[in-house]
């Protein structure tokens, strides 16, 4: 089978190199933050608040502290005023919420630490702090939308819309009214939260997995009220991160100032259940769809408007219906976005954070709306196809999503399906067939590099950038390589210390197209030294050797289109500025894909099984297939994961999660995952950023749960709008 | 509304009790074909705590520790030996990352106490190529089909894909998927897992 996986490239940008990390990998030799071994290391375990909300009482330490090894114990009594307050990133700032850490007795949050301590071993800090005994004041806590005394607000200035959507739809031929929902979810990377701390003088080493480096080091400067050239983050390798790793937790700043009072390093690794509240999370929305269209499937009215759960803390709203409502052709147009605020803690950016839920909730209505109209679904997507977007009317750098549908339908073989719900079977086993959009928005932030190319042709890359498994090292190293004219077995990469030159949040599908930038402009500057003009990189290395000099560096930083100058000031300061997507006064720029899914449900157990599953994407410049294949397959398990296994169950009493361990919170195993192919289609798109690049970290897990509850209904009959779908929703009224 | 509330998070004496009788009921097939351990009497928690001699062979090499009957085999590697290969995941036997071959089976490191490690051959990430220099067909097969993303699972992965071969359980993709199912790989990277262990076991040859 010829490998369509990968498309052809020329350059060394576009090859399906392996991992330059690999061997470290395989090996187990790669240093994750928990892995680095520290002399004299104290060892720290969290005690969590066993209440939704409320005050703490008194805390019993005696019996904790009478243990032999028990070297501390950190409460809100010692170190109180010690932390800092700071901003929640979504406000400017650092954290993944506004609590301070021990800050008071106040409880916000279920799983809120109220207390660290500190022993000669992790088993003697666990019993430790099972020893510690807390009385509280309970109060009663909102946990989620039905909740008495939840804050709803509707988010005015995230209204949208254009033309009169109420006229037209009252007097549409053909409408769908439709409500949707989507659970809590949890990333649950493999990798821990885990935190070391190490002062050597009055200057701190933080070994902590990040996907902003920076974000820790100046938001923990900020905690700490010090100079921020005083902390070091070092951070090689992530072990998944999925947006939980984006932001300052709770935890650091603890762990700091207690390696800074014990005089030794500290290490805490939060067990996996304190990670289902340490970090951030995707909170669960709802969603009221309003399609009208006329007999040929041209869409009149479009109304999408979405409820998002926050803290009381602080105000997130994702809003996905920013592009839900600007993928297809419509004269009018009303969105709206409200968040109801809860006692639970801050949610935050999940794989395709607000794209994952309005994608559901739209792309399923879309479905509904091609039954009412009697068409194929993929059609109702071509019809409404359009060049500008409908509410501004910008133009679209690039858009290939009917490439994408053509594509996938190919493989997939869309042209043998049979339109009646309930019409395709093998054996005991209803088949289903259903397709979604995929889309993301193609963003980026200001980004710095430095490269050194050698008289001998080595080529070194530094940055503080991130490798959380996208494939960053190779992928930065292939473009040096390129650029260069160097063999990509000469360069060499350095990530993940912010003694590197920074860079944005490996988030937001933006890492790549931020870096890579900054490392074709350093190269320029290379190039320009050389004085090669605009002659082949090949020519560079001849340049080189008769320079007679023996190394050059050169530095760059480039800027985002869409960003003001002042920004950059921002990145040496680890602040989040990005922009792209649909926020840019002159364009859109999105990448867009095409999902198509098999449903198997069996007639009398009604297991439900995704057989086979088709995505095709065009992102703009791939760097390296390979990874790039990873990610995309990857984004696609997430979906048929986020529409089948995954819910974080809510205990509405006290605001907790009932299942926060990897046995009750499902996650698909091998066993769960059968056919997935991901198509790349060729796309070339010179405007997003110089490196011609939109990202594929999250595009490919949109639109899967639409596509697969669209299935569902085709191999039922029944419409299922709320996530996950399991097999007692099916076995309901088949 | 407010109400009043007092949560102990102290064990109560006959939980226990309970503990150490479970305990004991785990060590017995041990202390029948090695060395005594310690805390075989029944005893107080600062006996509990008291450092247990341990001999434990990992990757060929003889270790005698000193360690606190609590602990785990895979906090033992990590933390006293100082092997970081076998990852932690979630501590409790969920997820796989700890994955290890004890006396040449795949065995969860972190739902193994060290002290049941006694006597036994432990074989990690950094000693599945035998030394002789050549990487081995497993690793080479998950490089080769790019069969991770963060890594962190990987070692885990890689163990138990070689005792899914050995135990016979890699004759199709539909048993490599069943067989290695303990295996959690949050980024997703299944089907690359399963081509890497189809192509690893032909050269195994085993």
């Amino acid at each position: 089978m010829a490998d369509t996986r990968f498309p052809q490239a020329t350059g060394t940008m576009g090859q399906p190199y392996r991992r330059y990390e690999a061997l470290e990998k395989v090996n187990g030799s790669a240093t994750y933050a928990s892995d680095v071994k520290l002399a004299k290391t104290a060892h720290a375990y969290l005690l969590t608040s066993r209440i939704g909300r409320g005050v703490i009482r008194s805390l019993d330490l005696v019996e904790a502290r009478a243990i032999p090894g028990v070297i501390e114990i950190l409460t809100h009594q010692t170190v109180g005023e010690s932390i800092r307050q700071t901003q929640a990133l979504y406000t400017g700032g650092y954290v993944a919420d506004s609590v301070r850490p021990l800050g008071s007795a106040e409880i916000a949050y279920w799983g809120q630490p109220i207390a660290m301590v500190l022993a000669e071993s992790y088993e003697i800090a666990r019993e430790a702090a099972r020893k510690i005994g807390v009385s509280y004041d309970v109060s009663e806590p909102a946990s989620s939308f039905d909740s008495a005394g939840v804050d709803m607000t509707a988010l005015e200035p995230m209204n949208l819309g254009v033309g009169d959507f109420k006229a037209a739809y009252a007097n549409a031929a053909v409408k769908i009214d439709a409500r949707y929902s989507t659970p809590v979810q949890h990333h649950n990377a493999m990798e821990l939260f885990a935190t070391q701390c190490v002062w050597d003088g009055n200057r701190l080493t933080v070994y902590e997995p990040g996907q902003y480096l920076n974000n820790i080091k100046y938001g923990l400067a900020e905690q700490l009220g010090i100079d921020p050239e005083l902390i070091r983050v070092v951070n090689p390798y992530v072990g998944g991160a999925f947006g939980a790793k984006g932001f300052l937790t709770q935890r650091t700043a603890l762990v700091a100032i207690a390696a800074r009072r014990i005089g030794r390093p500290v290490k805490l690794v939060a067990t996996r259940e304190q990670g289902f509240f340490l970090s951030a999370y995707r909170a669960e929305t709802r969603h009221h769809v309003q399609l009208a269209a006329d007999s040929t499937g041209r869409l009149i009215a479009s109304s999408h408007e979405g409820w998002e759960v926050t803290s009381r803390a602080d105000v997130l709203a994702l809003g996905g219906n920013a592009i839900t409502l600007r993928l297809y052709g419509c004269p009018n147009i009303e969105g709206r976005v409200n968040v109801a605020k809860t006692d639970r803690s801050t949610p935050g950016f999940m794989r395709g954070p607000g794209e994952v839920p309005y994608a559901f909730a739209f792309e399923c209505a879309l479905d509904e709306l091609a039954y009412a109209l009697k068409m194929d679904p993929v059609e109702l997507r071509r019809v409404n196809d359009t060049k500008v977007e409908p509410i501004a009317g910008l133009p679209y750098t690039s858009r290939s999503l009917m490439q994408c549908f053509d594509a996938a339908g190919a493989a997939f073989g869309w042209a043998g399906k049979t339109a009646a719900p309930g019409s395709m079977r093998d054996g005991d086993w209803l088949l289903g067939w259903g397709c979604a959009a995929a889309f993301y928005p193609t963003q980026a932030g200001n980004s710095a590099a430095r490269v050194r190319l050698s008289s001998d042709g080595r080529v070194h890359v530094s940055s503080a950038g991130h490798e959380l498994g996208q494939g960053m090292y190779t992928m930065m190293a292939q473009v040096a390589s390129e650029q260069l004219g160097v063999p990509i077995e000469h360069v060499t990469v350095s990530l993940g210390d912010t003694d590197l030159p920074p860079t944005i949040v490996a988030g937001g599908s933006a890492g790549t197209a931020s870096l890579a930038p900054a490392i074709m402009s350093a190269c320029d500057a290379i190039r320009r030294r050389l004085q090669t003009g605009g002659s082949p990189a090949a020519d560079v290395m001849t340049a080189m050797r008769a320079s007679g000099l023996g190394n050059i560096e050169e530095f760059a930083e480039t800027r985002a289109h869409g960003l003001p100058p002042e920004s950059v000031q921002g990145m040496y300061r680890g602040r989040v500025a990005m922009s792209g997507g649909v926020h840019l006064p002159d364009r859109v720029q999105l990448a867009f894909g095409a999902q198509f899914v098999e449903v198997r449900i069996h007639a009398r157990t009604r297991e439900l099984r995704v057989s086979r599953a088709v995505g095709a994407f065009a992102a703009g410049r791939i760097i390296n297939p390979r990874t790039a294949h990873g990610q995309l397959v990857g984004g696609m398990i997430w979906g048929i994961s986020s529409a089948l296994h995954e819910q974080t169950e809510i205990d509405e009493r006290n605001a907790s999660y009932i299942n926060a361990n990897l046995a009750d919170y499902l996650l698909p195993v091998n066993a769960d995952i059968a056919d997935v192919q991901a198509i790349m289609v060729p796309e070339e798109d010179n405007l997003v950023n110089a490196a011609g690049v939109k990202g594929v970290g999250e595009v490919g897990t949109v639109g899967m749960a639409a596509a697969i509850a669209n299935a569902v209904y085709h191999a039922t009959g029944k419409r299922l709008r709320d996530l996950p779908l399991r097999i007692e929703h099916v076995l309901e009224e088949v | 509304m407010t109400d009043t509330r007092d949560i102990c998070t102290s064990p109560s004496t006959p939980r226990r009790r309970f503990l150490i009788g479970s305990a004991l009921t785990g060590a017995a097939p041990l202390i029948a074909r090695s060395e005594p351990v310690a805390a075989a009497e029944p005893a107080d928690t600062s006996d509990l705590r008291k450092p247990t001699s341990v001999d434990i062979h990992v990757n060929g090499r003889p270790f005698h520790l000193e360690l606190d009957t609590r602990l785990t085999l895979l906090d033992a590697l990590r933390e006293e030996i100082g092997l970081t290969g076998a990852k932690k995941g979630c501590d409790h036997g969920q997820c796989g990352a700890c994955t290890v071959l004890i006396d040449g089976r795949r065995e969860l490191s972190c739902l193994t106490l060290a002290v049941s490690a006694q006597g036994r051959d432990v074989v990690t990430i950094e000693g599945l190529d035998g030394g002789g220099g050549d990487l081995h067909p497993m690793k080479q097969a998950f490089i080769d089909h790019d069969a991770f993303q963060c890594g962190y699972c990987t070692p885990g992965q890689i163990l138990s894909a070689v005792s899914c071969v050995r135990e016979g359980h890699a004759g199709s993709p539909e048993e490599i998927r069943e067989y290695m199912s303990g295996n959690i790989c949050r980024c997703a990277a299944y089907p690359n897992i399963v081509a890497a262990i189809s192509q690893a076991s032909e050269q195994m040859g085993e």
